[in-house]
C-alpha cells in the first residue's frame, strides 16, 4: 500500500533542486530549438498540397466494449489507407486507464492488435491512431469499461447467512431441548421455566421504562432508527455510485434539483453515495464492534477466572496493545496487509480493538468471582466450563452488551480515519472514502462543500447516537460500575 | 513511616511493569513489521543494469535482513536499547535523529493542545457543574458531545478551510497558515529567534486548538460529572455553612475531588490524542511524528516505522506510569494494588 503525502515536495527537499532542473531545461529547450529545422523542404510542402484532396487513413478500433474484472481484451485496430500510395500504416495506441483509486494511468503500445488485461476496475480511454508514411493520421477512440464480475450468491450474503446459522444454531437448541422434554413427557414448560421468563419479562420492562426516562438515551435510539432505515434501504434507493461519469458536464455540480448536494469530482452524486455508504460505514461498525468485543470479553473471561500468573502474562500482553497508540496500530496493520477490502477493514478494526474491553471485563469477573454462588456451584461440582458459561458471563454479560455499543461509536469513528489516511476498502463507497476523496481533491477550494460537510456530519451524528445510547445503557445496567 | 515503604513497593512494581510493557512493545513491533509486504531493498534499489546484486547484497548485510527471523530480533533488541537506530532505507539519515527530530514537534503539539484542553475543561466542566441545569450547562453539555463525536480530521479540514479564505466575504475575519510549521518562505532555515518563534505559534494555532478541542469534551464530561458527584457531598454543605464563598467552596473543596478521575482520563486518553496528533499532521502537513509515520508506510521504511511505533508506545507507558504515581500523590484513599 502506497500512500501519497499530500505535500511530499516539501518534504524531500525537491525545491532545492528547483534552480538546477531549472537551468537544464532551459539548456535543454535551447538545444531543441536549435537542431529543429527552421523551415520544411519545399518538396514535402508540395505533396503535401497534392494529397489534402483526400481525408488520409481512417481507423477503426473496433467498438466500444464492457468486460468484468479480470477479462483479457483483445484490441483489433484496423485501418484504410487515402490513397494507394501512402505506404504502410503505423498503428499507435493512446491508453488512458482511469479509476477511483489509481488515478489516471498512460500507457502507449505500438502495432495493430493489443491485449489488455483488465485487472482493475475503470474506465479505459483507448484512442488509436493510425499514420501513415506521409504522416497523414486518423484516430478512432473507443471505451471500455471495467466493472466488478457479478457477485456470487456467497459474496452477496455472507453476513446474512452467518446470521442466520446463528439463529437456526439457537432455534435448533431449543428445539432439541423441547423434543427431548416431549419424549421423556416432562411437561414443556417448567413452574421454574414460567417464573423464570416472568422474571425476564420484568426485568426488560424495568430497562425500558428506564430507558425511555433518560433522555439522552432516548435521543441516541431514535438517532439510530433514522439512521438504521437509511443503512437497510440506502444501498437500494441510492443510485449507480461506483462507475464514474465520463461526461465532464456532470461533474462538481452545485447542489440542484435533480442533485440536492451536488455531485463529486467524478459526477456521481453526492446523497447517493451519502446512502450507499450508511450501509458499508455502519456494518463495519457494528461487525467490526462485535469482533473485538467477543475477543475482549473471551480474554477477559478467560484471564480473569484462570488467576495467577496465566492472568499476570495475559494482562502484560493486553497492556502491550493498550499502550500502542491507537491509531497507530492500526494504520501499521492495515499498510501490512497491503490491498484491503471491506472485510479485510473489519477485521483489522476488530483485531485491534479488544484490549480495553478485555481489561473492563476481567475487572468484573474478578468480582463476580468471589460470590458465593461460585462457590456453591463449585462445591456442586460444576465444571469451569459450565461456572464461566451459566454464572459468569451471564453476569458480565450487560456490561459487555452496553460496552459494544460505545465500541461501534469509536469503529466507525476509526474506519473513517483510515479511509482518510488512504487505508480505504478498494471498490467501495464508505462515509470515510467520501472524505477521503474529497479532500484528496480539495473540495473546499472547487466549492464542493457538502461532499465535505455531509459524510462527516453523518459521522458525528451515528457516533453521537452509539454513545448516547452507549452511556444510557450502561447508567442503567451496571450503576454502580461507573462512578460518572 | 510504613506508608512511605507500601510507596516504595508500589513504584517498584510499577516499574517493573513498564520495562515489561515496554520490551513486549519492542518485541510486538519487530514481529508486525517484519510480515509487511514488500521487499523494502528492492525499493530503494531501482531496477536496471545499472545497479546490481551487490548493492542489493551490501544493504541486507546493512540491516541484518539475511540472518534469520531470532538473530534480527536479536539485533534489533540490541540495537533499540543501545540507541543504535540505524539508518532510514529512504532518506539516509540515522532514524533516531529524524525521530528525535520529528518528536520535539509532536510534543510541542501535543504539550500545547494538552494544556489547552486541560485549562479549558476544567473551566467548561466546573461551571457547568456549579450551574447545572443551566443554559450554559445544557448548551456546554450538548457542544461537548458534538465535539466528541467528530473525526479530529474532519474537524481539521473544516477550520483549515475556515482559517484561509474571508467566509461571507468578511474581510476583518482572520487567516491563519494553512500548513507547515514556520513562515520558512519569510524566515529561511530555522533559526531561534524572536520573530521565528512568534511565527512557530502562529502556525501552531490551528493544529493545536482543533487536537484540544477534538479531546476536551472528554475532559469537560468528566470533570463536570465528578463535580456533581462532589457538590451532593455534606462537607460540602458544611464549607458553605462556614459562610465560605461560592468561588472558594468550588476552589478548595469541590476541585480537588475532580482531579483524580481527570488524572486518569488523561492518562488513559494520551494514545487516544497521539493517535489524533497524527490526523492533525497529516491534514496541516505538521513535520512530527505522525506525518513521518505515513511517509515511512508509503516508502516501507521499515527502520523508522519501527520506532515511531516503539517511541509511541514508550511515551503512552510512561504518561500512564507518571499519572499512576500522580494519582497516588493527590487522592491519599488510592492504594494501588
Amino acid at each position: 500500500m502506497r500512500i501519497i503525502t499530500r505535500s511530499g515536495l516539501g518534504k524531500c527537499g525537491l525545491w532545492r533542486h528547483v534552480p538546477t532542473s531549472l537551468l537544464l531545461v532551459a539548456a535543454i529547450a535551447l538545444l531543441a530549438g536549435g537542431l529543429y529545422p527552421a523551415d520544411s523542404q519545399d518538396s514535402e510542402r508540395e505533396l503535401a498540397i497534392v494529397l489534402a484532396e483526400d481525408d488520409g487513413p481512417t481507423a477503426n478500433a473496433g467498438g466500444n466494449q464492457n468486460v468484468t474484472k479480470g477479462a483479457i481484451v483483445t484490441l483489433n485496430g484496423s485501418g484504410s489507407m487515402g490513397f494507394e500510395g501512402a505506404g504502410n500504416l503505423n498503428f499507435t495506441w493512446n491508453i488512458t486507464f482511469s479509476n477511483r483509486t489509481a488515478g489516471t494511468q498512460l500507457a502507449d503500445l505500438y502495432g495493430m492488435n493489443q491485449t489488455i488485461h483488465a485487472n482493475q476496475t475503470g474506465v479505459y480511454t483507448i484512442r488509436l491512431n493510425v499514420t501513415d508514411s506521409l504522416n497523414r493520421t486518423g484516430s478512432d477512440t473507443i471505451y471500455i469499461i471495467v466493472t466488478e464480475p457479478p457477485k456470487t450468491f456467497l459474496e452477496k450474503n455472507w453476513l446474512s447467512l452467518i446470521i442466520l446459522g446463528v439463529l437456526l444454531l439457537i432455534g435448533g437448541v431449543y428445539l432439541r431441548r423441547a423434543i427431548r422434554n416431549l419424549r421423556a413427557g416432562l411437561p414443556m414448560i417448567t413452574e421454574a421455566g414460567q417464573e423464570k421468563i416472568k422474571l425476564t419479562v420484568k426485568k426488560t420492562r424495568k430497562i425500558m421504562k428506564q430507558l425511555v426516562k433518560n433522555r439522552m438515551g432516548i435521543l441516541g435510539i431514535i438517532i439510530l432508527i433514522a439512521f438504521g432505515i437509511m443503512a437497510v434501504i440506502g444501498p437500494s434507493v441510492a443510485g449507480d455510485v461506483k462507475t464514474q461519469s465520463e461526461d465532464p458536464s456532470t461533474m462538481r455540480q452545485k447542489p440542484s434539483e435533480d442533485h440536492w448536494l451536488g455531485t463529486d469530482n467524478y459526477g456521481i452524486d453526492i446523497l447517493d453515495e451519502l446512502f450507499y455508504g450508511a450501509r458499508t460505514s455502519m456494518v463495519v461498525g457494528v461487525v467490526s464492534a462485535i469482533i473485538a468485543s467477543f475477543l475482549g470479553a473471551a480474554v477477559g473471561l478467560y484471564s480473569g477466572y484462570v488467576g495467577g500468573w496465566k492472568d499476570e502474562v495475559v494482562m502484560r500482553a493486553n497492556d502491550v496493545v493498550l499502550s500502542i497508540p491507537w491509531l497507530v496500530l492500526m494504520i501499521i496493520v492495515a499498510a501490512m496487509l497491503g490491498e484491503i477490502d471491506l472485510t479485510g477493514i473489519i477485521l483489522i478494526i476488530g483485531l485491534t480493538g479488544w484490549s480495553y474491553t478485555a481489561r473492563l471485563v476481567r475487572a468484573q469477573v474478578l468480582s463476580i468471582k468471589e460470590r458465593q454462588y461460585i462457590e456453591r456451584a463449585r462445591s456442586i461440582g460444576a465444571s469451569d466450563l459450565n461456572i464461566i458459561g451459566r454464572h459468569i458471563f451471564p453476569n458480565t454479560f450487560p456490561m459487555i452488551f452496553a460496552n459494544t455499543i460505545l465500541t461501534v461509536a469509536v469503529s466507525i469513528l476509526s474506519e473513517a480515519t483510515l479511509s482518510f489516511l488512504h487505508l480505504r476498502p478498494v471498490g467501495e463507497v464508505t462515509w470515510g472514502t467520501m472524505l477521503s476523496f474529497a479532500s484528496d481533491n480539495s473540495a473546499f477550494e472547487n466549492g464542493l462543500h457538502w461532499w465535505i460537510l455531509a459524510p462527516g456530519l453523518c459521522i458525528v451524528v451515528v457516533v453521537l447516537g452509539f454513545t448516547l445510547l452507549g452511556y444510557a445503557l450502561d447508567d442503567i445496567l451496571n450503576p454502580k460500575l461507573r462512578h460518572r | 513511616m510504613a506508608s512511605r515503604k507500601t510507596f516504595r513497593r508500589i513504584l517498584t512494581r510499577r516499574l517493573v511493569n513498564v520495562v515489561i510493557t515496554i520490551f513486549g512493545i519492542m518485541v510486538l513491533n519487530f514481529f508486525l513489521i517484519h510480515f509487511m509486504p514488500g521487499d523494502p531493498v528492492q525499493n530503494i534499489v531501482p531496477r536496471g543494469n545499472k545497479y546490481d546484486e551487490s548493492i542489493r547484497w551490501a544493504l541486507y548485510e546493512k540491516f541484518h535482513l539475511n540472518d534469520s527471523l531470532p538473530e534480527q530480533l536479536a539485533w534489533y533488541l540490541w540495537n533499540t536499547i543501545s540507541l543504535d537506530w540505524g539508518t532510514s532505507y529512504i532518506l539516509n539519515r540515522s532514524v533516531s535523529s529524524i525521530i528525535f527530530q520529528d518528536m520535539r514537534w509532536t510534543a510541542l503539539l501535543v504539550g500545547t493542545s494538552t494544556f489547552i484542553m486541560i485549562l479549558l475543561g476544567v473551566a467548561i466542566g466546573a461551571l457547568s457543574a456549579y450551574r447545572r441545569g443551566s443554559a450554559f450547562d445544557v448548551g456546554a453539555t450538548s457542544i461537548s458531545l458534538f465535539f466528541y463525536g467528530m473525526p479530529v480530521f474532519w474537524m481539521a479540514l473544516i477550520l483549515q478551510a475556515l482559517f484561509t479564505t474571508h467566509p461571507l466575504g468578511m474581510s476583518w475575519w482572520p487567516q491563519l497558515p494553512p500548513s507547515g510549521y514556520y513562515d520558512s518562505d519569510r524566515y529561511g532555515h530555522l533559526a531561534w529567534n524572536l520573530p521565528v518563534i512568534l511565527s512557530i505559534l502562529k502556525y501552531l494555532i490551528l493544529p493545536a486548538t482543533v487536537l484540544a478541542v477534538g479531546s476536551l469534551a472528554g475532559v469537560s464530561l468528566v470533570m463536570r460529572s465528578a463535580l456533581v458527584d462532589t457538590m451532593t457531598e455534606d462537607f460540602i454543605l458544611t464549607a458553605r455553612a462556614k459562610g465560605l464563598t461560592d468561588y472558594g467552596v468550588l476552589r478548595h473543596h469541590a476541585l480537588p475531588n475532580g482531579m483524580p478521575p481527570m488524572i486518569a482520563l488523561i492518562a488513559m486518553d494520551i494514545a487516544f490524542i497521539i493517535g489524533g496528533a497524527y490526523q492533525v499532521e497529516y491534514v496541516f502537513n505538521y513535520p512530527g511524528i505522525g506525518f513521518r509515520t505515513i511517509d515511512a508506510i508509503g516508502a516501507l521504511d521499515f527502520p523508522i516505522l519501527q520506532f515511531i511505533v516503539v517511541v509511541g508506545g514508550i511515551a503512552v507507558v510512561v504518561a500512564n506510569f507518571i499519572a499512576d504515581m500522580l494519582l497516588y500523590y493527590v487522592d491519599p484513599r488510592i492504594k494501588i494494588s
